[in-house]
């Protein structure tokens, strides 16, 4: 029940349910083969920029990808099986702020991802207003 | 002198841990089983594996990280205690079960005992 009240109130759902996926709160942490195609995940922020913390067991660091497209992060990978079939995993989100994409930082350890990426400093500039 | 009991320092420490059942899947192959356990978050020393009366029970907890001076926004990850037990039929053999974790998963293998392994007989000509 708390994870869909999460829904109402949470700005870093939107994308997902965009994507097409709408009770996608309610039921992906309940069904585990959902949660398997989209990793759970902690998001952190603060001002200096956003830690984000995905599960993401038995992926190869190699066959993950992590990339921020203006204020679009994706985390998208390949598992293998068991059976030796693979499967694919994405998940997006929506930042409320612009990101340093090429200053992302990713470590995996024992199948779980930490990204830390820095926030783009907001450009300020004065416009002068001319006389007519 | 501090006479505060060092369990009672332990205990303010202690997470309200969420009890999972990891996912888990069992191959088998000619001479073995395995047993492939979701262990995201956990490292090997936090593993406990027993067997007792041929039932194997996993116990793991994870570690998160706390980033300190952010807030946490989205929180779907919990501060688990991942719990499974298996009941091993009478043909493992136990003695030869190996474990093993790689990028977050626990990896058993469980070996047939040799009378039940598929094996070949001979046969000669009279």
């Amino acid at each position: 029940m708390r994870a869909y009240l999460n829904t109402i109130n949470n700005p870093w759902r939107v994308f997902d349910e965009v994507m097409g996926d709408f009770p996608f709160d309610l039921f992906d942490i309940a069904l585990r083969t959902r949660a398997r195609r989209y990793p759970r995940v902690n998001v952190w922020e603060s001002e200096d920029g956003l830690a984000v913390q995905a599960e993401v067991a038995g992926v190869e660091p190699d066959k993950l990808d992590v990339a921020v497209d203006a204020n679009i992060l994706t985390i998208k990978g390949e598992r293998e099986q068991a059976d030796g079939s693979r499967a694919e995993f994405q998940r997006s989100f929506n930042l409320p702020f612009e990101l340093e994409n090429d200053k992302i930082k990713a470590t995996i350890k024992n199948g779980l991802l930490t990204v830390k990426i820095p926030r783009k400093p907001i450009e300020k500039r004065k416009i002068a207003i001319e006389k007519l | 002198m501090s006479l505060t009991k060092k369990s009672d320092q332990q205990d303010v420490q202690k997470v309200d841990r969420v009890e999972l059942t990891p996912a888990s899947r069992v191959v088998e192959c000619e001479n073995a089983y395995t047993l492939t356990v979701e262990l995201p978050g956990v490292s090997e020393k936090e593993i406990e594996l027993t067997l007792e009366n041929r039932v194997l029970s996993i116990t793991a907890e994870n570690t998160l990280e706390v980033f300190k001076d952010y807030t946490l926004v989205l929180h779907e990850l919990p501060e688990a205690r991942y719990r499974a037990a298996f009941d091993l039929p009478d043909h493992v053999d136990t003695a030869g079960i190996k474990a093993a974790t790689k990028n977050g998963l626990l990896v058993l293998t469980l070996p047939k005992r040799e009378e039940v392994k598929p094996r070949r007989i001979a046969v000669k000509a009279g």
